[in-house]
Formats: C-alpha cells, sequence, structure tokens
C-alpha cells in the first residue's frame, strides 16, 4: 500500500511534469498564467483520438500528429488573440485565456459531443514488484516525460534559440539590445509548448478518459507544480510536480478523499505565503 | 414575456452587484479577485442557512451574509496580501474552489449536493404572489443603487485617490505616508461584504441553491462584467454586467428560430459567441466600453506586469 | 442612480424585444411544451438522448393533427446539469415561452432548483431524478419522477449480487446525492458487517483517481461497488485494471453504456451492473427501437431517452385526456391515463390518443416501464436487471420483475 502510493504518485509526477515545463517556459515568455493550456491540452487528446480511431493511424503516428496540430493551434491562439492584446495587464490576459479554453472546448463539443472516449489500445494488467503494480503504459509515460525533461534542458543549455529563449524570460529588454529576435523565440517557444500539451492530451487520454474537459482538470495540477517549482523554472516544474504527486496521494490517507482536488491549491497557497518565488525559483525583486 | 424580463433584469442585478464590487478590489485598488464564486456562496449558504435552519428573520439573515462576506474577505486579504497579482488570481480562485468543497462535503450542515431549500423570501407576505416578481426586482434594483452610491462615494472621495495610487504604484504610495495594508485589506473587506450580499439576495430569490451554483465560471462572468465594461468605471461596469446578461439569455433564442441546433449544439455555440465577445471587445475597445475617465496624468502602461520592467 | 437603473431596464427590455420577434412565441394555436435536458456537464452523455425522445413524439403529434386540434410546439433549452443555468432557462420556458410543463430535467439539483418556480408558475414537471426530497418540495402534485428513487437502486442491486454468495465488498461512490443514497441503501441491503472498508467518496473531475483506487483495494475486497456515471467510472475503471483488480466490480448500468465499452474494449468484461430497465420485452420499448432508429441488441440502451419518450406521451395523452392545458388539471389526468388497472393498455400516443377519443379508459404502459405513479407522482415498480459484460455486450444475469 504505501509502496503503491510512490507509483501512483511518480506516474501523476510524469503526467503533469511536461505541461507544467511548457506552462512555465511559456509564462517566461508571455508573462501570464495562461488558462488556455486546458483548451489545448484537450485539442491534443481530440486530435490525437481523430487520428487514431477514425482514421485508423497507429497511437505513435496519431500522437506525433496531434503535437503538431496543437502546436499549431497554440500558435494561432497566440497571433489571433494574445499578441495584438499585448499591452493588457496580466490579470485582463488571463481571462481571455479562460475564454480560449472555453472557446476550444465549445468548439470541441460542437463536433464531438460530449461523450467519452478511448484510444484504439488495449487496457493493459500491471507487473507485480512484491506489493507495487505498474503498467507498460505507465513505464513509457515516464520515460517520455524524464526524457521530455532531459531534451528540454539540453535545447535550453546548449542550443542557440534555448538560450535566446532563457535570455528573452530573464529579460526581454536586454535581450533586444543583444540583438535576440524576440518574435523568432515567442513563434518557437508557442509551438514548442503546444507540442508539449499535444502529448499531453494524449497522455491523458490514456491515463483518464478524452472528453472535453479532460484539459481543465489537469489545469490546477499544473499550475500547482509550475508554481511550486518557481513560475518560470521548467526544472522545477518537475519537482513541483512529483511533491503535488505525493501530496495528493497522501492526503486521502488523512482527509476525506472529496477534498482532494482542493490539494492543489492549498499547496499553491501556504507555499506562496512562506516562499512567493517558489521551492525552486530565485527571489524576483518586484518593479 | 415582461415576466421573463423582469426576471432577468433581478439576475443582471445580482450580477451587477458582484461585479461593483470586483470593480472596488480590481478596477478601483487593483487587487485581484478569482474567488467571486465563493464569497457569492458564503453569503447564499449564511442567510439561507441561517433563515432556513437556524428560523433568524431575514432582517437579520442578510446583514448576516453581509457580515460574513466582509470578514472572509479581510481575511483573504491578510493572507494574501503580499503575492503578485497573478498569483494572487490563482489563491483567491483556490479559496472559492476550498469554500464550494467545504459546502459540497459537510452535507450535515448544509444539505452538501441535495441543495438548500429555503422558503423564507422577504416582504413575502406583504407583497403577496401577483406583484413579487416586479417587487424583487425593485427590491435588488435598491440594493444595486446602495451599492453604487457606496462605491462611486469611494471612488470620488479621498480614499479613492489613495487606492489609484496604490493601483498604480503601491510602493510610491507607501513613500507617499499611506497606509496601503490598511487601505488594500479594507477595500477588499468591503468587496467582499457586497458579494456576500448579493449571495444572500440571490438565495432568496431562486428558493434552492446548491454547489454546483458557485462553479468557478460565474467568476468568469463577473470578470468578464467588468473587463468588457471598462474597469475602474462603474457606470461601464453596470453596462457590462447588463451586456453579459444579454448576451448570456439572448443567445438562447437562437435555438427559438433556427430548430435544427440542437440544445447542446446551442448551448456550445453560446459559449463561444460569449469568449468572442470578451476577445472582440478587448481588441476594438481595450479599456472596455466605458473606460475609466482618464486623469492629468498618464498612467504607466506596463502597470500589472513587474517583471519586464529591469531588474 | 434609480433613474439610471430604470433607463438601463428599459434598453434592456428594448434590445430583448429585438432579440424574440413575435414568431418565436407560440402561435395563439400551438400548445407550448418545454425540455430541459442536461446536453452537457455531467448529464451530457444522456440529455441528447431525451431531447430527441421529446422531440419524435411531439412531431408525431402533430402528424396526427395535434393535441385538441392543436398544434404541439416544443421548446428546447440545455440545463448544462447546472441548476443556476437551468433556473434561467426554466424563467424563459415559463415567461417567455408560455409553457406548462418542463419536461426532462435529469439531476436532482437542477430538478429540485427550478421547482420553486415551477410551483408558482404552476408548471408541471416530469423528470428523472433519484433525490427523495422531490416529494417533499412538490407542494402541488406537479411533480412526475419517472425513475425510482436511488434507496431502491441500492436495495435491488445489493438483493441481487447478496444472492452471488458475496462475502465482502468495499465500497466508494462519486459524491452526489444521487450515488451517496444509493450506497446507503446497499450497505442497508448487504449488511454492514459485510463492509470491509469505511466507504467513501470521491469528486467528479479529478487529474487522477489513482489513490483513491488503491484505498479501495487494499483489503482486497471480493467485490467492489462503485456507484458512478459513466465519465468518471472509464477513469476509475481503467485504473481498477492497472492497479490489477481481479474481483467483481459493481456499479450502475449508467456509467456502462456503449460509449463505455466502446473506450474500454475487451477489459470491460466481467464487469456488473445494475438498473431500473425499460420493459425490454414490452411493445412500447420494442417500439422505441424502431423511432431511434437502434438494433435490438437484447441489451438496454437509451436508459433516459425511453423516459423521455413516455414524459411526453404522457403529458400529451393526459392533455387530450383532460380537455385542457393548464398545469393543476393536466396533473390530475396524468395519473388517469397512466395508472390504474381494468383500462385499456397503450403503449404509443397513437394508440392511446384513438382510445381516448372512442371514449375509452386506458393506461399508458411505456417504453421505460409499465409506468404506474403513487400519489406522490413518484413511479412505481420498474423492472430491475444485473447484467454483466461479456465479450463486450451486457449478458443478463437475472431480473427483477415488478
Amino acid at each position: 500500500m504505501s509502496l503503491q502510493i510512490l507509483i501512483n504518485a511518480l506516474v501523476n509526477a510524469a503526467l503533469i511534469a511536461p505541461p507544467a515545463m511548457a506552462f512555465s517556459l511559456l509564462f517566461g515568455i508571455l508573462r501570464f498564467p495562461n488558462f488556455a493550456i486546458g483548451g489545448y491540452i484537450t485539442v491534443g487528446a481530440f486530435a490525437a483520438y481523430t487520428l487514431n480511431v477514425p482514421l485508423g493511424l497507429p497511437l505513435p503516428l496519431a500522437t506525433a500528429g496531434a503535437m503538431a496540430f496543437t502546436g499549431l493551434v497554440v500558435w494561432l491562439a497566440h497571433v489571433l488573440v494574445f499578441k495584438p492584446m499585448e499591452g493588457q495587464s496580466a490579470v485582463t490576459l488571463l481571462v481571455v485565456s479562460i475564454a480560449v479554453t472555453l472557446i476550444l472546448e465549445s468548439v470541441i463539443r460542437l463536433f464531438y459531443s460530449a461523450d467519452v472516449r478511448g484510444f484504439d489500445i488495449p487496457l493493459q494488467r500491471p507487473y507485480r514488484i512484491g506489493e507495487m503494480r505498474i503498467t507498460k503504459e505507465q513505464i513509457e509515460i515516464i520515460v517520455l516525460a524524464v526524457a521530455m525533461g532531459t531534451g528540454l534542458h539540453l535545447l535550453l543549455r546548449y542550443t542557440r534559440i534555448g538560450r535566446a529563449m532563457r535570455a528573452v524570460a530573464d529579460n526581454p529588454m536586454l535581450a533586444s539590445i543583444r540583438g535576440v529576435d524576440a518574435a523568432r523565440v515567442t513563434t518557437f517557444t508557442t509551438v514548442l509548448c503546444g507540442a508539449i500539451f499535444g502529448l499531453t492530451g494524449v497522455f491523458a487520454g490514456l491515463d483518464l478518459v478524452i472528453e472535453p474537459l479532460v484539459g481543465w482538470n489537469l489545469t490546477i495540477p499544473i499550475f500547482a507544480a509550475a508554481i511550486l517549482g518557481g513560475i518560470g523554472s521548467p526544472y522545477g516544474a518537475i519537482l513541483g510536480a512529483i511533491v503535488l504527486g505525493l501530496a495528493e496521494e497522501l492526503t486521502i490517507l488523512v482527509l476525506p478523499s472529496t477534498y482532494k482536488i482542493g490539494v492543489g491549491f492549498v499547496i499553491i497557497a501556504v507555499l506562496l505565503l512562506v516562499r512567493p518565488q517558489g521551492l525552486f525559483g530565485t527571489v524576483e525583486i518586484k518593479k | 414575456m415582461s415576466a421573463y424580463l423582469i426576471s432577468m433584469t433581478t439576475y443582471a442585478g445580482f450580477f451587477m452587484i458582484l461585479a461593483l464590487a470586483l470593480n472596488l478590489q480590481w478596477g478601483l485598488t487593483g487587487m485581484v479577485n478569482f474567488g467571486i464564486a465563493g464569497f457569492y456562496a458564503l453569503g447564499a449558504y449564511a442567510s439561507g442557512l441561517l433563515s432556513a435552519k437556524a428560523g433568524w428573520p431575514l432582517g437579520l439573515s442578510i446583514p448576516a451574509a453581509v457580515a460574513v462576506g466582509l470578514v472572509a474577505g479581510g481575511l483573504v486579504a491578510l493572507l494574501s496580501m503580499r503575492l503578485r497579482e497573478d498569483f494572487l488570481a490563482i489563491v483567491t480562485l483556490g479559496v472559492g474552489e476550498m469554500i464550494r468543497l467545504v459546502v459540497l462535503n459537510e452535507d450535515q450542515i448544509t444539505e452538501g449536493p441535495r441543495g438548500l431549500r429555503i422558503d423564507a423570501q422577504p416582504f413575502r407576505d406583504l407583497v403577496g404572489q401577483e406583484n413579487y416578481a416586479i417587487f424583487y426586482l425593485c427590491f435588488v434594483a435598491l440594493f444595486v443603487a446602495v451599492t453604487y452610491a457606496i462605491c462611486e462615494r469611494i471612488r470620488t472621495g479621498p480614499m479613492g485617490r489613495t487606492l489609484r495610487a496604490i493601483r498604480e504604484d503601491d510602493v510610491v504610495a507607501g513613500v507617499l505616508g499611506k497606509d496601503v495594508f490598511r487601505h488594500r485589506v479594507q477595500i477588499f473587506a468591503i468587496g467582499g461584504g457586497f458579494m456576500g450580499l448579493a449571495g444572500a439576495l440571490y438565495a432568496h430569490y431562486t428558493q434552492n441553491i446548491s454547489p454546483e451554483v458557485f462553479m468557478p465560471m460565474v467568476a468568469m462572468f463577473i470578470w468578464m462584467s467588468v473587463i468588457v465594461g471598462g474597469a475602474g468605471n462603474n457606470r461601464g461596469l453596470l453596462i457590462g454586467a447588463g451586456t453579459v446578461i444579454m448576451f448570456l439569455e439572448g443567445t438562447r433564442f437562437i435555438g427559438d428560430v433556427i430548430p435544427s441546433l440542437d440544445a447542446e449544439k446551442m448551448s456550445a455555440l453560446r459559449i463561444i459567441i460569449i469568449g468572442l465577445l470578451l476577445i472582440v471587445t478587448i481588441r476594438l475597445r481595450p479599456r472596455g466600453l466605458l473606460p475609466e475617465p482618464k486623469f492629468t496624468y498618464e498612467p504607466r502602461k506596463d502597470a500589472g506586469k513587474p517583471a519586464r520592467s529591469p531588474t | 442612480m434609480t433613474l439610471t437603473l430604470t433607463r438601463r431596464g428599459v434598453l434592456a427590455a428594448g434590445t430583448a424585444t429585438l432579440f424574440t420577434p413575435a414568431i418565436l412565441r407560440a402561435q395563439d394555436g400551438d400548445i407550448a411544451v418545454g425540455s430541459l435536458t442536461p446536453n452537457t456537464g455531467g448529464g451530457g452523455p444522456f440529455g441528447p438522448n431525451i431531447t430527441a425522445a421529446h422531440k419524435r413524439v411531439a412531431e408525431a403529434a402533430n402528424a396526427m393533427g395535434g393535441i385538441l386540434g392543436r398544434q404541439i410546439r416544443l421548446y428546447q433549452e440545455n440545463s448544462e446539469t447546472n441548476p443556476e443555468t437551468a433556473v434561467r432557462a426554466a424563467e424563459k420556458l415559463i415567461s417567455v415561452n408560455g409553457v406548462n410543463a418542463i419536461l426532462g430535467t435529469w439531476s436532482s439539483s437542477v430538478t429540485l432548483g427550478v421547482m420553486p418556480k415551477c410551483q408558482t408558475a404552476g408548471v408541471i414537471q416530469m423528470c428523472t431524478s433519484s433525490s427523495s426530497d422531490i416529494p417533499v418540495a412538490d407542494e402541488k402534485g406537479l411533480v412526475f419522477n419517472f425513475q425510482p428513487l436511488s434507496p431502491i437502486w441500492g436495495r435491488a442491486i445489493g438483493n441481487l449480487v447478496k444472492a452471488r454468495g458475496i462475502e465482502n465488498f468495499a465500497l466508494m461512490a462519486l459524491n452526489n446525492d444521487f450515488t451517496r443514497s444509493m450506497m446507503d441503501a446497499f450497505v442497508e441491503t448487504v449488511g454492514a458487517a459485510a463492509i470491509i472498508n469505511e466507504p467513501f467518496y470521491y469528486n467528479p473531475q479529478q487529474s487522477s483517481y489513482r489513490s483513491e483506487v488503491t484505498q479501495l483495494i487494499a483489503d482486497n475486497p471480493q467485490a467492489v461497488f462503485v456507484p458512478s456515471y459513466v465519465t468518471d467510472f472509464t477513469a476509475v475503471y481503467k485504473e481498477l485494471f492497472r492497479q490489477g483488480y481481479e474481483g467483481l466490480v459493481i456499479t450502475t448500468s449508467l456509467a456502462t453504456g456503449p460509449e463505455f465499452k466502446e473506450a474500454i474494449g475487451d477489459a470491460a468484461d466481467g464487469i456488473v451492473h445494475g438498473f431500473p430497465v425499460p420493459a425490454i420485452n414490452s411493445p412500447a420499448y420494442k417500439e422505441y427501437l424502431v423511432e431511434a432508429g437502434l438494433e435490438d441488441t437484447g441489451s438496454v440502451q437509451h436508459p433516459f431517452g425511453t423516459a423521455g419518450r413516455d414524459q411526453m406521451t404522457a403529458l400529451l395523452l393526459a392533455m387530450e385526456k383532460s380537455g385542457a392545458t393548464d398545469g393543476p388539471t393536466v396533473a390530475k389526468a396524468v395519473w388517469e391515463v397512466t395508472t390504474g388497472e381494468g383500462k385499456t393498455v397503450v403503449y404509443n400516443l397513437a394508440d392511446g390518443l384513438k382510445a381516448l377519443r372512442a371514449g375509452e379508459d386506458i393506461n399508458y404502459n411505456g417504453a421505460s416501464g409499465s409506468i404506474e405513479f403513487d400519489e406522490e407522482g413518484m413511479v412505481l415498480g420498474r423492472d430491475f436487471q444485473l447484467s454483466e459484460i461479456k465479450g463486450g455486450e451486457d449478458v443478463v444475469i437475472e431480473r427483477l420483475e415488478f
């Protein structure tokens, strides 16, 4: 039982960490908490479903397609909605991003209705190691999440575009003085994050169910992980996801499980009050 | 038809009180609150429970709802004043959701998911069945007027100047000798009180409340009202709240004209249209339909984006 | 200030009138009927079937020349399974469209939420809800519930599984009124001694159900009972399967419809689910399948769509019978056309109308059950069926017939 909790927390973390990193990256560039991620993840899940079930592509191909499509959607949302609103306050953009999620969900509902769906692959029984149980699919999700974390690390650390992304996130003005093409960096970041949200959509579809609210349900845990890790810090997001995963699993031992969806919020609130820069973030000087 | 207009205008009244309260907190003072649904629920359940279960008269239970909102607003403000506005957004959203979860789970007290039935209505016996709807509209309108008057008074008075100074730059306001902390807590509490009032009025109007009524979506509609109407401008957001209700309800009638749109597609379209309304308004009128009147100085353009300025 | 408001009120009135040209209101000759179904939200998987059934019956009535010589005009609204939206939709149906009946509410909170308005306006409500508060709140005898209250479900499922000789159970349920009272009745029936965990609830829309499932199967129970809806049960069942649970999974048939089987595939085999069923062998159910364009698979389809058909049929027959359209008069006639022995049994609107017009007393037997109401307007016994999923199909294990 107790060891199973570790596995559960690890799988939760693997599901939450990549989008939390993507959320952090997006925040670094765009500077507002983007609630549209819920809509993006749902788009990813339904894109993969469409390619996998009605069109009959194997799931890995469908996943690639979904990542590309979600990247496109995120980029379009940026160009059509968020970029023209650049002068607005972060809070206005936040409200707009909720509207974007609502619009995306409703468009999906318009075409797919609210029925539950699943991918065209059989459910798997777990491997058992003593008391612990884990499925092949869950191992794949964990491996992919680790790969994605490593990939992002390498990208940010060793590539030109990665360094440019960090420069813009640290200080956009300085970056532009030093000749970083902010527009290109933004385009790259939105498409990259879009692809990650698309992948999360596929994971969420595998783990939970494909339905219009699937992305919205993940939004608060993703926020909690990103804030826990120090917003704008992609590595912190991974640790944040693990801490959150554990906290959610442990809650049920002490509190009625109906309070579980509040755990993310409580963690955010307590942490922000005690350590506003997050567990792993650096102090930001206000104004 | 007129009965319907009366009831929708009554709903617009609840939205207006909520929007006025949010404007006090955000539009005027720059404090974000996404927990509107929670404060609304507190007011509704406070008055509902006190009248339905403890047998309090409405003359006491409605003021009690205001008091509960005030105290809750003050507490949230005390706890979270240090936060950056985007973080405060998430924390207050969390407060709203936690309130809903408590109402949902503590069903020995709140009836939980069953929903709470409230028989009491203000001046019910005095007014009688016939004219009650129109009476309630006037009753709500009276409270809208009072709320509006208080909000205007705060906005145009010396306190309003201080609040705007805090909104634009709390550090400077502090340096100038303003007690930033006290002002913020006060305003957040007053806003919470108004939201509690709106909740109580709603509860005694529908006479049946359940946790599902107070989903975060309500907060979203109020934010839209304020942004569409024009943050900082009390008159603008009355129009904003009216506009949001009009779109929310007006889109219903499309289904009656085009029967081929079934109810499911219709409600999806309705949400799409409302979302687009917000986006289009901000694109065409970045400061809302009725913008806040400008002051003699140019407000900082990048207010609310602290990290963008060089550190 | 008050002046500003009045001006705004007038403005709003003007605009709203623009939104509602006269053609929207029921023409004088038409009978307006409201349909308020959960087309999105928690009831999303069920609402559209109810809507469609209402529409088909109304169209059939119109094709036969209408009721009392008047056409039926159906106004449809989506409750979004949310009482806040539903109350406003109900206001519109009552005040703008002038309906005398609102059919199809599904979740108890919606049914109860719109009830104060309906009672005041004398509007009939026909619902498929389960809260035992419904008959209490219905002071004017205007509410008809087409679904047994949920304690009846819990007892029936409990009795049926007890007969299978299972000795211990672990329980968890979706956190709502319907599933909570079902769970309580289930515990009462199988006996508290047979329950080996502390029964608990979970919320819908969670980001994972892993820890709940781990807790549920911690003591390796022979069977788990999880009353739930389809969206959350799909995620919960996936997790049960992935955590290697080999015992018996029991739930309500609401959660295991065709979408569930489609989404889960072969892994769904072995689930046992129970439900008050349409009288599968009744002519009305067979007619329903034809009307809805479904094939007779022998398993339960459209559990709520069938109730939708029965709601509209009962309402229209009652109007014809009473010769009136106002709520209180029609409500009394609903009992007359559905309940009682020694009357001509009819299975659809057309036959019912013919019999009524020939001066006979009728008893409508519906697609969802025989449709007999007690004096509180709650449906009396419906068949209850326990099925097991085998090879992606429901196989009936047992039926309780009433």
